[in-house]
Parts: C-alpha cells; structure tokens; sequence
C-alpha cells in the first residue's frame, strides 16, 4: 500500500487549489452569506470546465479515465477553501447513472452531466423520514413507458438548479431509481403528483447501483470535510500563537495546546482513511465498507475539529466574518449527507459476522 | 497510490506469516495469546527462535543482524509477529540498548554486548525513571562518582519493568552534579544486576501483578568501560532511544488480535434469546472500534511508506497516543463483555465461567498502563504541539 502522490495528481491538486481560491467566497466583508450556498453558475463552470466532474469516469461516456483518488483529491482542495457546490451530488448521480443505468441511458446522460452543461442531481431523501437509500412515500406506478410518480422529496440541494433529478422511488415492495425532469422545480422540495418519470435501469441493478453511487458522494464529501478540517486546524493554530490574553498568548497555556493537539490527531486519522478510501473504491466502486468508515471517522473527527476549532477562538470564531465558524457549518452539513455517523455505524454493524478482524492490508 | 501490496511486500507478508505460524510453537503462541503475567521461559524461547532465523533485531545495524528492510517490511514483520501471537523480542534489548550500543558504545561494547542482547542471554531492564522524575526525566538525582577506574552508583530507580528477570540494567546517573544545566550532567551506565550493593523490590500493582520493581544502589562498583559514549552524553542518547522507543509503537497488530477475540467472545455470551453481539449498543461499539482500528492501521501504512531514513512522517506523532487510548479502548469493552463473569479475578476450581473473563478486568486495569510509560500521553500532545504545530508558549 502506497499513499505517495504522484506528479500528475500533485499538478491536478495545484490546479484545484488556484480555482478554489478564485472561487472562495467572501469573509470579513460585513455581508458574509451563512448557512447553505447557493448555487454559483460561475464555479460550477469553473469546476466542469477543468474536468472535475469527469475524474472517476471512463473515456467512453466522456469521462477522463482517472479515478477515485483524484476525486478525493479535487474534493479536498475544494473543502479547504470553502467552496461548497453541487460537486458532490452531481457525482452521485453520475455513480447512479454509471452503474444503474442502461447502455442507452448512459450515452444519453453521462457526456452532458459530465461536461457540465446538463445539471442532475439525486433526490434521496423524504421529509419526515429518516435516512434511508430506501424510498418510502414516494412511489412509481405504470408500466414500462408510462411510469408516473407521487409523494415528495426533501430536501433535494441543488433541484432548483438542476435540469433532472435522479431520485429513489418504491415499486411495489422493492425500490427502483427513476429520471425526472426538474426544469420547473423551484426550490429544494420537489413534489410529484401523477409526474412522469423514466425508470434508471431495472430494478434488479438498483441496490447496487445506489451503493455504488452513493459511495462516490460519501468519497467527495468526505473528501472535502477533510480540506475543511485541515484549513480549520492552521487557522486554530495560528490564532493561538498570535492572540495575547494575560499579556502573552494563547499557546502559553497548555489547556489550549494539548487540545489542538488532539485535533491534529483527529485529523491524521481522517486524512487516512478518506486517502484510502479513494483507493478501495478506485479498485471496487461498490466497497461500502470503505466508505462507511471514511464517513464516521470524518463525522467523529469532524464534530471534534469544528467545536474545537471554535472552542479555541472564543468569540470571534462565533462570527460571520471569520471563516471558521463556516467550516463548522459545513462539517455540521456534511455529516448529515449520505447518511450520518450512526446510519454508517449501523451499516457497518450489520457486517461485523463477515470478518475475524480488520485487515486493511492486502 | 497504490491499494496493495506490491508483489515484492506480498511475498515478504507470506513469508513472515509462514514463519511465525509454523516455527513458533502453538502452545507457546497460545499461552501469549491468553494474556496474563508473560512468561519469562516463553520470552526467551521465542526471541532465540526468531534470533536463529535472523529476525530478531532486523532493525539494528547489518553487521550485528539487522536485515535493512524498508518501513513498510518492518510493519508487516510487526504485523504478522502480533496476529500470530508471538512474543515480540524484549523490548529493553531490541528497541531500546541494542541501538544505543550500536551507535554510541565502543567497538569492545558492541562485540561483548550486542550477540548476547540480540538472542536474549542478556535480559536487560531499563534503569531511567526515578521517585522524583518521571516525565521530567532530566531530574533524576541518582550519583555515580568516579573512583579508579570505577563508577560508584548511589541511589534508586523505579518503573523497572521486569527487572526481576533481569541480567543487566542500562541506567541514566548522575556523573557531573555541577554541570550548568540539568540535562548536560547524565551518563549513560550499563550494570550487571549481581553486583554488589543492587537491591531489587516488588511493585505490586493494581491487577495484581508484579511486572514493576525498585531498584536501589548502594555503593555500586561498576567498571569504568560500562559507561556508554562520553561522559555526559546521557540525555543525547536518552533522547535517542525514546525517540526509537516511540516508533513504530501502535500496537495494532495486537489491537487488532484482542479486538477479535472480544468479538468472538461476546458471540458466544447468550442475551435474552440472541448473543451479547447481536444486541445494537454492543455491535455499533464493535462497528466504531473496528472503524477506529482500520483509521489507525491506515496512518501506521501512511507513516510507514512516508517515512525515509531518520526522517520520520510527523504523522509518526500520533501512533503512540492514539494506539494506546485504542489499546485501552479494547480491553475496557472487553471488560464490559465479559460483565457479572469479570467479577472473579482468578478462575475458581469448579467453574462454568470462561478462562478469559478472569483476566478481563485485571487486564482492563493492567492496561491503564499504556497512557503513561514511553512518554505519558500528555507528553505526547507537548511533542505534537511544540514540534509539529509550532505552539510554543
């Protein structure tokens, strides 16, 4: 096992970093947006334009033949800047389209989703309910060619912006993934009521194709908490040293120190296992396991770093204008996509008769 | 980045598999395995078996047995070592004056010292700690004044893991009392234990075990030629050898092994009409230690291809905190497992209770350990903060 970059991704992490810092958005402006972004055609260009969304794709469906670890890679530089986006649901549903769809499906979709110039996004998740790949409330009749939808899906981030949805729907006692067209969706409740939909492949390849998708958008997001924690640490840490209380700084009193300390663990352990994670799934897209652990160790190191993070500022970490208290927010974000650290727990639980022991190494 | 292994590390994996399953005897692998107060029979035995096959201090310098491999092949001698339940080589002789002697003692150290360290017919024990210094080490007040060509050795020392086992203590004393800072006025003594005037006490400890001991000098007369390096060279060779001490110190394999058993252990505990591992709370904790495990190993992977020469990934830093709260981690959970049946400490004659439960709070205890010796956690996280974050109040 080899953790080494190479000199191609080192260049493709450069390249990220200068975008990112293009795209940054403002602090200390006085009008400093909080809460979750919207969607900034400019970026998203930015992003689709350097082939970011292309990465783990294959050059037959207008991807780039890359893989997962350059995912992991972009995502981090992205979350270090806070540049939030739809990267990561755009992905998702790429993984969706990718593994569930038909051939046909694939042609149609992937070169547009991929370029950039055709916005989908999934729609997972129902209000009321928690999360769950299965669908619940909203259900898919009609025969082949004549599927309609109905129930809601809440919130779907991004649906406003997006030309089509990919989203989960029951059928019968199983549930299948289905294309909607969101040209006319407002906002990020997307309700159907007779809405005609297009059945994403068979309703056999559906669960795998939900792991499998639903892993690349636990890589990126996972990716990006982990730049979000690694620019939360430095900003810490340089606070310390230059903030004086009791005429002489923080980073005289050990209370503090020991506790960055242990934010730098938390953080060596996230940048593990998010790294390796790239690897598992560039090797096998459908690993839950390895994306199960990079979301609760990201979730647990991130809850860690982003209280902490604050914590050690005091006050001024409390501000809109000062960035850190956002890269909280975002980890906050991030742990409730995809499935939080107890659903991933859960999961994992539920393999523990498959194995003796953990063996990462093989 | 690479998932696997290379062909090459792959090989090396089997072999070393190969190795210890096989050349190790099981019984011997399976008493370790149980736990409890190690054997000193067993310790010897299984470092000469692995001395005789040249894999007993591969780390050391080539010309006294080292094998020069890379980071990445030590980890996985580790690994392979702790998953088959081997004894590791001693501590003290491996990791800590084997080193010391190879790159500071004088060519007669290294010829008389080094074969017999190497295949355990000297068990050595560390003579550093001291009543009144512990993490702050250069405080340690024990005196040897010269006379002739003697040390004279006046004073105690404590922690002394497995001393009453052993053949030779290396000790940091006191040899310039004037010197103008604390840490310039320690030497570096290697003392054979039959000398005259050496008393070893018992430290009996909360598992009740006896692992630790106290060790007083009383006008011991120590050659002149024991004193390793120069006069006053102590701390630099002290800092040395915790450096060594600290790494590669994420005992993961073993984590990973007691881990296991916990897990097979709560499958055979009955709960209501299931097992103790099928309930939710006991299975998700499974679940976050395996998880937890797995991130650990990783940076262990991480820190190992990274690391090149004496220059160690900082990441390095972590290993010996985190192994050590996981470490402690395990054996709390497997205290828990073993519930209302840890209550015994020793397994009574006519029983149905399994053998481990009787060691399972004896070892949760025992291993309250990890977070002090090698550097106390704390020290840890100064180490991580002044070093690697820059904080320097």
């Amino acid at each position: 096992m080899d953790f080494t970059i190479d000199d191609d991704q080192k260049a493709l992490q450069d390249a990220v970093h200068e975008l990112a810092a293009r795209h940054a958005p403002a602090e200390a402006h006085g009008d400093v947006p909080v809460g979750p972004a919207a969607h900034d055609p400019k970026t998203w260009a930015a992003i689709a334009e350097m082939g970011l969304l292309a990465l783990p794709f294959g050059e037959d469906v207008g991807g780039a033949g890359a893989s997962t670890v350059e995912v992991a890679l972009a995502a981090t530089e992205l979350g270090k800047a806070r540049v939030v986006t739809a990267y990561a649901d755009a992905l998702t549903a790429a993984g969706l389209i990718a593994h569930g769809g038909t051939a046909a499906q694939r042609d149609d979709l992937l070169p547009g989703l991929l370029d950039g110039s055709v916005l989908i996004v999934p729609g997972l998740a129902e209000p009321g309910r928690s999360w769950s790949l299965e669908a619940y409330d909203v259900t898919a009749s009609g025969a082949a060619g004549e599927v309609t939808l109905s129930g809601a899906k809440e919130p779907v981030p991004y649906a406003d912006a997006a030309d089509k949805l990919v989203v989960t729907a029951r059928a019968g006692d199983r549930t299948g993934l289905y294309l909607v067209d969101a040209a006319d969706v407002t906002s990020t409740h997307v309700r159907f009521d007779g809405t005609p939909a297009v059945a994403l492949g068979s309703l056999d390849d559906a669960p795998r194709a939900l792991r499998a998708g639903l892993n690349l958008g636990i890589l990126a997001v996972t990716a990006e908490a982990l730049g979000a924690m690694d620019a939360a640490l430095p900003m810490t840490v340089e606070y310390l040293k230059t903030r004086k209380q009791f005429g002489v700084p923080l980073a005289a009193f050990q209370t503090l120190t020991q506790r960055a300390a242990d934010m730098y663990v938390s953080l060596e352990l996230a940048r593990s296992t998010v790294l390796y994670a790239g690897m598992a799934l560039a090797a096998d897209p459908d690993d839950a396991t390895a994306a199960s652990r990079a979301k609760v160790v990201t979730g647990q190191s991130g809850r860690h770093i982003g209280q902490e993070a604050i914590q050690l500022h005091g006050g001024i970490g409390m501000t809109a204008e000062y960035a850190v208290g956002h890269y909280t927010a975002r980890l906050t974000a991030i742990e409730h996509t995809f499935g939080d650290t107890r659903w991933h727990l859960a999961r994992l639980a539920a393999t523990l008769d498959d194995h003796q022991q953990v063996d990462v190494l093989a | 980045m690479h998932l696997h292994l290379s062909e090459e590390d792959a090989a090396f994996q089997q072999q070393m598999r190969d190795f210890f399953t096989t050349q190790v005897p099981a019984d011997l692998r399976a008493r370790w395995a149980a736990g409890g107060e190690p054997s000193a029979d067993d310790m010897r035995e299984a470092q000469r078996l692995l001395n005789a096959a040249g894999l007993a201090v591969p780390h050391w310098p080539v010309e006294w047995g080292g094998k020069d491999w890379t980071q990445l092949q030590r980890h996985i001698y580790l690994q392979e070592m702790q998953a088959a339940s081997v004894p590791p080589p001693l501590a003290f002789n491996a990791n800590m004056v084997g080193p010391v002697i190879a790159t500071f003692g004088s060519q007669e150290q290294k010829e008389r010292f080094l074969p017999p360290t190497a295949n355990l017919n000297i068990w050595w024990c560390q003579g550093f700690s001291e009543p009144g210094a512990g993490s702050d080490l250069a405080g340690l007040q024990i005196r040897a004044v010269l006379d002739g060509d003697e040390w004279v050795v006046n004073g105690q020392k404590t922690w002394t893991t497995l001393g009453q086992h052993a053949d030779w203590i290396f000790a940091l004393v006191r040899t310039e009392p004037d010197a103008p800072k604390k840490q310039q006025g320690i030497s570096f003594l290697l003392i054979d234990m039959t000398t005259p005037g050496i008393t070893v006490r018992p430290i009996q400890l909360i598992d009740g075990g006896h692992e630790v001991n106290e060790v007083f000098f009383d006008d011991v007369r120590v050659p002149a030629d024991q004193l390793v390096g120069e006069r006053g060279q102590g701390w630099t060779i002290a800092k040395f050898l915790l450096g060594n001490e600290r790494v590669g110190v994420a005992p993961v394999g073993t984590i990973k092994r007691a881990l296991a058993s916990a897990k097979q252990h709560a499958a055979q505990i009955a709960s209501g009409d299931g097992t103790l591992l099928q309930e939710p709370l006991v299975a998700a904790r499974f679940a976050e230690l395996e998880t937890q495990l797995a991130a650990l190993e990783l940076t262990v992977l991480r820190v190992a291809a990274n690391s090149h020469g004496d220059k160690p990934e900082p990441a390095s830093s972590i290993l010996k905190l985190r192994g050590s709260q996981l470490q402690q981690d395990v054996f709390e959970f497997t205290a828990d497992i073993a519930g209302p049946a840890s209550l015994e400490w020793h397994q009574p004659d006519d029983t149905d209770l399994a053998a481990w439960t009787a060691l399972a709070t004896r070892t949760y205890l025992n291993f309250r350990k990890a977070s002090i010796y090698g550097g106390s956690n704390e020290v840890q996280r100064s180490i991580i903060a002044s070093g690697i974050l820059g904080l320097k109040g």
